[in-house]
């Protein structure tokens, strides 16, 4: 008798979602889907909005990464202005993306994944959480606390505030950086460097352990999307879009970001309110390509500083050849990428142009159409308007970072599953390894859905006939 | 603040939560700014937050007294609730991108090894559509006395006494 699983809700990820596994005769996973389960419609009620109005209003959509929309959509507004932003101003929000990353992957590391990784997938549920951390490992749980207070701090420094700065503004930033803020903020920076080195030094003794999670955790053949600098380096804040193959060749290079349409299409399936993105060219679902850190990572020629680019070298190893195709290893990527970020902000505010004191760009909308695209901490995001002769909303698209990687999220799942679940003899294990492939996504389902509040996972569990047998759902 | 024990000191902190984009959910961000504006003695610091994130811990443990103000899901719209909280790891510690302040509270204790006395002074929204800081009737009309609850625990806590925990408008 086949049954169905279902999950829900997946616990320690930004959002609220429902796993559901259908199991075959044998009890063997034969589909495994993830369901978005609340919807926001962000894109409806912004219409008829000044779009002067965007930053602020598309911010909203997440408490965790306002400061991505913050700057996708004013440079959505800058389009709208036909304006090139000051340097200085461009160096700046660069460096409020880059504090944005530092702090997002610190939570994801730290606090939402290191429960897994350190006390493995197996302990007891009501220890295997943050405060089981705390116990187990005091100064990582503090060390993390430590390094996204430290993100914090910058966004504050260069914001006014922490979570929805209104600083970065249409044409560049409102406020120069003084000398007092630039040298309170390359204070921060030695300890948030060595924390973020000493953490990727004990992850990289951790690794070897995980070879058999690395091996069913999202390890895919799929595409890579996102941006990189014109010769082909990380890239956070602007850029290129490049896609790459599984195999590593590059599909689409040097591709400006307001020709994202031609690459992307977006399908809808009606068991989730999250769209699915796909690679045109190969079409519908052929086409699914992944985003975030570790497609950063693989798309990348280098780092471009120095301690990245070392650990980008180690990264490259940790399969034979070819780019590094399992999605246990956006932890890794994680790492690599918190190291960039620290030593970039460092090069940035160190720049001796960071403190000219021209930094916006002043105009009124010069175009009705507008795109601004950059990399949050979880992909590529998308930000596109069209507004009318008086300056008003007529249409939105937004593609979040979560979005992108709808497609791989479910090949994942089902991955997971039909490699740890017996439908025979359910163990909570099993389960949380299934969660845990979400979790290395770090998705933020509020942003993909638009959708608001927290969101819980449940997993079910079906028969044939598609009656409910079992759930086991976490708030 | 690094990982080395926690130094004290005699002072306050006001933590003002919630939506400013989700009506009556705009009440704690906007009480903190009210407070912010009107001044607080020295030795209090304000923050206005759109949700309660663990990077809030180190500064937590760094004080002696903590007041969280936000809107309540459910109660009367209107009555001032001033509950004392404890520290309470619960099964929502694992989605950590939001924290209850007793969770918040449980995450101070656990990592620096103190949590300070702490109260949340709420009240319970009417509504929590959409709109930009705009509180409810109810609510607004609670909001002085919501500020006195707040003023009347720093005031308690300066002259080492705590008011009572509850009173009604």
């Amino acid at each position: 008798m086949s049954r169905t699983i279902t999950i829900e809700p997946v616990t320690r990820i930004e959002g609220h979602a429902r796993i559901t596994l259908q199991l075959d005769d044998a009890g063997r996973v034969a589909d495994a889907k993830f369901h978005l389960t609340q919807f926001r419609g962000f894109e409806k009620f912004c219409e008829g909005r000044p779009y002067r109005e965007m930053p602020a209003l598309t911010a909203r959509t997440c408490g965790i990464c306002p400061v991505s929309h913050l700057l996708a959509s004013n440079k959505a507004c800058d389009d709208l202005l036909s304006v090139a932003i000051p340097p200085t101003g461009e160096k700046l929000r660069r460096i409020m993306n880059l504090a944005q990353l530092v702090q997002s992957h610190a939570l994801s590391f730290f606090h939402l994944s290191s429960p897994d990784l350190l006390l493995g997938w197996d302990a007891d549920p009501v220890s295997r959480n943050i405060f089981g951390v705390m116990q187990s490992h005091p100064e990582l749980a503090r060390r993390g606390i430590r390094l996204r207070q430290i993100g914090q701090q910058i966004i504050e420094t260069l914001g006014g505030k922490k979570i929805h700065p209104t600083w970065v503004v249409p044409g560049g930033v409102n406020e120069p950086l003084t000398a007092f803020k630039r040298d309170q903020m390359l204070t921060l920076l030695p300890e948030a460097l060595e924390i973020a080195k000493e953490t990727y030094a004990f992850y990289k003794t951790l690794v070897p352990r995980f070879q058999q999670e690395a091996s069913h955790f999202g390890d895919l053949s799929t595409l890579f999307l996102s941006l990189v600098t014109p010769d082909g380096d990380l890239e956070h804040y602007d850029g290129v879009l490049r896609v790459t193959d599984a195999q590593g060749r590059i599909l689409e290079d040097k591709v400006p970001p307001s020709d994202y349409q031609r690459l992307i299409g977006e399908a809808v399936e009606d068991f989730t309110y999250m769209k699915f993105p796909y690679y045109k060219p190969h079409g519908y679902p052929r086409g699914m390509y992944r985003v975030g850190p570790l497609a950063r990572l693989n798309n990348a020629e280098a780092c471009g500083t120095p301690f990245a680019d070392v650990a980008l070298a180690e990264f490259r190893m940790l399969q034979e050849s070819g780019p590094i195709s399992s999605s246990f290893h956006y932890h890794y990527a994680r790492l690599v990428e918190i190291i960039f970020a620290i030593e970039m902000m460092k090069r940035l505010l160190k720049d001796p142009q960071i403190l000219d004191h021209r930094v916006r760009a002043r105009a009124r909308s010069n175009q009705n159409e507008g795109i601004g695209v950059a990399e949050a901490p979880r992909g590529t995001l998308i930000h596109h308007y069209q507004i009318d002769d008086d300056g008003l909303m007529t249409w939105m698209n937004l593609i979040i970072a979560t979005g992108h990687n709808n497609l791989a999220m479910n090949a994942s799942i089902q991955q997971v599953a039909a490699a740890y679940v017996d439908g025979t003899k359910l163990a909570e294990g099993m389960l949380n390894r299934v969660e845990a492939v979400i979790r290395c996504y770090d998705p933020c389902l509020s942003c993909a859905s638009h959708a608001f509040g927290q969101m819980p996972l449940s997993i079910e569990l079906r028969d044939a006939a598609g009656r409910l047998v079992a759930t086991q759902r976490r708030d | 603040m690094d990982g080395s024990p926690v130094v004290r000191v005699r002072r306050a902190l006001v933590i003002g939560y919630g939506s400013p984009i989700r009506g009556d959910d705009a009440l704690g961000p906007l009480l903190a700014e009210r407070l912010r504006r009107d001044g607080v003695p020295a030795w209090v610091d304000v923050h206005a937050r759109h949700i309660l994130t663990p990077d809030l811990a180190p500064e937590i443990a760094a004080v002696e007294l903590v007041i969280f103000i936000d809107a309540a899901e459910q109660g009367t719209p209107g009555e001032i609730l001033c509950q004392p909280l404890e520290p309470r790891p619960g099964p929502a510690a694992t989605l950590v991108h939001f924290l209850d302040p007793r969770e918040l509270l449980a995450w101070t204790r656990a990592l620096y090894g103190c949590a300070p006395r702490a109260y949340l002074v709420s009240t319970a929204g009417q509504q929590f559509a959409f709109s930009h800081a705009e509180l409810s009737p109810p609510v607004a009309a609670a909001v002085e006395a919501l500020i006195r609850n707040v003023r009347s625990l720093l005031d308690g806590y300066d002259h080492a006494t705590i008011p009572g925990d509850r009173t009604s408008i």
